[in-house]
C-alpha cells in the first residue's frame, strides 16, 4: 500500500520539483533533491501570461457549475424520490442520456448556447455543466436513505415540503453534497473542449485553455510550464483534501444504494 | 332576512360530543384498486385514550396516518374537535405523533428536536425553553437535553420522542407502536410510564399496537381491527367479558379463548366431545362455537359449575402462579389455566368443569356472538 502510494506520488513530486528549479527534465542522471529551488518560474507565469485572468475565469465558471449542480441536482434528486406519473420513463430517459458521449452533443449544445446569446460568456461556459445526471442519482440515493418517518415527523411538526428539504434532507446528505462539490469542481476546472469551442476572446479563456496556449507559445520554458501545471492542480487538490472524508462516504453510500 | 345556519352547524351545536374529540365517518382507504380500510365509523371522546389493536396488516397504521394527515383519505370524513380535516395538511391538524422508530432528527440535539416544531409555530424563545424544560422534567430526561440522538439508548430516545409530542400540547396524540422496538423488560417499564403520563397530561390519544396486553392495560376503550374493519369497540372489560366476534374472542386474552364446535338441541348446548350444557336461546340446529376462556375451566366439583369433560393432559406448563394444561376435545386443541400443582405431568386425567355463564356462544358461519 505504502509502495503504491509512493509510486503514485512520484510524478507529482517530479512536477513540483521541476517547477521549482527549471532544470531540463531529460537531464541524466536526474537529481532527486531539487538543486537550488526558487520561485521565479511562478513569478514568470504570473506575469508573462494573463494568468490572473484565466484563474478568475476558471473560478467563476467552477463556482457557477457547482452552485448550479447543487441547486438542480438536489431538486431533481428530491423529485425522483417521489411518485409521479411516468416517473419510470424519466429515470430511463436520464439513464440513457448518460450513455451519450459529450462530444456527440457539442453541436446542438453550441446551437442552443448561441440561441440563448451566451456564447463567449461565463454562463455559456458553465451552461452544459450546470447539472450532471450521475450527481442527480447520488442525491436521489442519499435522499432515499433518509427514513420515511423523519419526513413524516417533520411534516407533522409543521414544515412545508421546501423546508423539509432544506432542514432535514440536506443536512442529512452532507456526503452527497461533498461528492457533488468535488466532482463538479474538478470536472469544470478541467473542462477543455467545451470552453475551447465556446470562447472567442482570450479574456474569457479558462486555465486549461491558457495552459494549451502557453504550451504553443513558449516551448522550452520547462520550469515555467510545470509551475503553471502546479498552479492549475492546487485548487482541485485543496478542495478534494478538504472534503475527502465526506466524499468517500458519498461515493460508497451512492454505490450500495444503486 | 337572516339566513338559516347551515345544517352541519345546527347538528354540531345540537350535539356537544361532536365538537370535541375525534370522529371517523365511513373512512375508506384504497391503494390503487386494493381497498385496505373499509368504511370505519368511530367516535373518540375528548381526553379519551383509545387503542387500535389488531394483527399485522389489518390497517391500524393506515388509519392512524389518515388521522395524522400523512395519507389521503379515499372516502369518508375525519373530524378533529368538530372540524373536518380531510383536506388539511398535517401541520394544520394540530396533532403530534410518536413513531415506532422514534424519528428523532439525527442532526439536532435533544433540545432542538423537542423545540423544532414550536419554532415553526411562532412560539417565543422563552416560552419554548419553558415548555421543553417542563416536558424534560416530566419525562425525566433533563440531563440529556444537550445530547445528540445517537448518544441515547433506545428507551431514552423513546422518551425524547414523547417529549417532542408533549411540548406541542396538541389536540390529539398519535402513537404508532411506540414500544415495539424495545426489549421486553423496557417495554413493560415504558408502558407503566405512559400510563403514569396519562394522568399528568390529559389529551385525546390514539395508540396503535398489535400487543393485546398493551391494549388492555392502557386503553379507556379498545378498537379491535381486522382486515380493515372494526370488529368491536369497547372498554377492556367489555371486549374481554363479551367479545362480539370469534376474532375478538381469540385475539384478546392469553392464552386465547378455547373455541369448541357445538350445536344447540332441545334447549341444551351439546359441545362435541364434552357434556351438554343447559342453554336458552334461539340458535336451534345451527353450527356453533362454544368459547371458554382457559381461566374459566376449573377442576370438577367447584361450586356453581357443571362438569364438562374428563380431559387427558397432553402438555403441562407450570408458570408458578398457575399451571397451563393442554388437552384435546374431540380433536380440537384446548388449554386450561388451573391452580398451581393441581396437575403434575402429561398423561394425567383432569376432570374439568365450567360455569354456564362463562360459555360464549358464536355462530360458526358468521363468527358473530349469539
Ligand atoms: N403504500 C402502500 N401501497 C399499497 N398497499 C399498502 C401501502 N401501505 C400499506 N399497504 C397495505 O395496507 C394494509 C394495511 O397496512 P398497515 O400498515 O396499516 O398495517 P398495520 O395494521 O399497521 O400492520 P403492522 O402491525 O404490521 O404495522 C396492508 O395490507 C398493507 O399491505
Ligand atoms: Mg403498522
Amino acid at each position: 500500500m505504502v509502495v503504491i502510494c509512493v509510486l503514485m506520488l512520484i510524478p507529482f513530486y517530479w512536477v513540483l520539483k521541476t517547477s521549482l528549479t527549471g532544470e531540463n527534465i531529460y537531464a541524466y542522471p536526474p537529481a532527486i533533491i531539487p538543486v537550488d529551488p526558487h520561485l521565479f518560474n511562478y513569478v514568470d507565469v504570473w506575469y508573462m501570461i494573463p494568468f490572473p485572468r484565466y484563474l478568475l475565469n476558471s473560478v467563476i465558471v467552477t463556482l457557477m457549475a457547482v452552485c448550479g449542480n447543487l441547486l438542480f441536482n438536489t431538486a431533481a434528486g428530491y423529485a425522483l424520490t417521489r411518485d409521479f406519473p411516468a416517473k419510470r420513463w424519466v429515470v430511463l430517459l436520464l439513464l440513457s442520456c448518460m450513455l451519450i458521449p459529450f462530444q456527440a452533443t457539442i453541436i446542438p449544445a453550441y446551437l442552443i448556447t448561441s440561441w440563448l446569446g451566451v456564447l463567449n460568456t461565463h454562463l455559456g461556459i458553465a451552461l452544459p455543466m450546470l447539472s450532471t445526471i450521475i450527481c442527480i442519482f447520488i442525491f436521489k440515493a442519499s435522499f432515499e436513505a433518509v427514513p420515511r418517518s423523519l419526513i413524516d415527523a417533520a411534516r407533522i411538526d409543521g414544515l412545508s415540503e421546501w423546508r423539509v428539504m432544506v432542514r432535514i434532507m440536506l443536512p442529512l446528505s452532507k456526503p452527497a453534497i461533498a461528492t457533488n462539490v468535488i466532482l463538479n469542481s474538478i470536472w469544470s476546472w478541467n473542462a477543455f473542449m467545451w470552453p475551447l469551442i465556446i470562447t472567442r476572446s482570450p479574456e474569457m479563456q479558462t486555465l486549461p485553455l491558457g495552459l494549451a496556449r502557453f504550451l504553443s507559445v513558449m516551448e522550452n520554458t520547462t520550469g515555467a510550464l510545470y509551475a503553471f501545471v502546479v498552479l492549475v492542480l492546487v485548487p482541485g487538490l485543496a478542495i478534494f483534501l478538504m472534503a475527502q472524508k465526506e466524499f468517500i462516504q458519498g461515493l460508497t453510500s451512492g454505490a450500495t444504494k444503486g | 332576512m337572516p339566513m338559516p345556519p347551515p345544517i352541519a352547524a345546527v347538528e354540531e351545536a345540537a350535539s356537544p360530543s361532536l365538537s370535541s374529540g375525534v370522529q371517523l365517518r365511513g373512512v375508506v382507504k384504497a391503494y390503487g384498486s386494493t381497498q385496505v380500510v373499509h368504511g370505519v365509523d368511530l367516535d373518540i371522546a375528548d381526553k379519551e385514550f383509545v387503542v387500535f389493536v389488531g394483527p399485522s396488516g389489518c390497517g391500524k397504521s393506515t388509519l392512524l396516518r389518515m388521522i395524522a394527515g400523512l395519507e389521503d383519505i379515499t372516502g369518508g370524513q375525519i373530524r378533529i374537535d368538530g372540524r373536518v380535516v380531510n383536506e388539511l395538511d398535517p401541520s394544520d391538524r394540530d396533532v403530534a405523533m410518536v413513531f415506532q422508530d422514534y424519528a428523532l432528527y439525527p442532526h439536532m440535539t435533544v433540545f432542538e428536536n423537542m423545540a423544532f416544531s414550536l419554532r415553526y409555530r411562532g412560539v417565543a424563545k422563552a416560552e419554548i425553553r419553558r415548555r421543553v424544560d417542563e416536558a424534560a422534567r416530566i419525562l425525566d430526561i433533563e440531563s440529556l437535553v444537550a445530547r445528540m440522538p445517537r448518544q441515547l439508548s433506545g428507551g431514552q430516545r423513546q422518551r425524547v420522542a414523547m417529549g417532542r409530542a408533549i411540548v406541542r400540547d396538541p389536540r390529539v396524540f398519535l402513537f404508532d407502536e411506540p414500544l415495539s422496538n424495545l426489549d421486553a423488560k423496557l417495554r413493560v417499564a415504558m408502558r407503566t410510564e405512559i400510563k403514569r403520563l396519562r394522568e399528568r397530561v390529559a389529551i385525546t390519544t390514539i395508540y396503535v399496537t398489535h400487543d393485546q396486553v398493551e391494549a388492555m392495560t392502557l386503553a379507556d376503550r379498545i378498537v379491535i381491527l381486522n382486515h380493515g374493519r372494526i370488529e368491536q369497540v369497547g372498554t377492556p372489560e367489555e371486549v374481554y367479558d363479551t367479545p362480539a366476534t370469534v376474532f375478538v374472542a381469540s385475539f384478546i386474552g392469553a392464552p386465547p379463548m378455547n373455541l369448541l364446535p357445538a350445536r344447540q338441541e332441545d334447549g341444551t348446548l351439546a359441545i362435541a366431545g364434552g357434556a351438554a350444557m343447559p342453554r336458552i336461546g334461539a340458535a336451534e340446529g345451527r353450527a356453533l362455537l362454544a368459547g371458554i376462556r382457559p381461566e374459566h375451566l376449573v377442576p370438577a366439583g367447584t361450586p356453581g359449575t357443571l362438569p364438562l369433560i374428563d380431559a387427558r393432559a397432553t402438555l403441562v406448563e407450570p408458570l408458578g402462579s398457575d399451571t397451563l394444561v393442554s388437552f384435546e376435545v374431540a380433536g380440537t386443541p384446548a388449554i386450561a389455566r388451573l391452580p398451581p400443582r393441581s396437575v403434575r405431568r402429561a398423561g394425567e386425567m383432569v376432570p374439568l368443569a365450567v360455569a354456564a355463564d362463562n360459555i360464549h356462544v358464536f355462530d360458526q358461519q358468521t363468527g358473530q356472538r349469539i
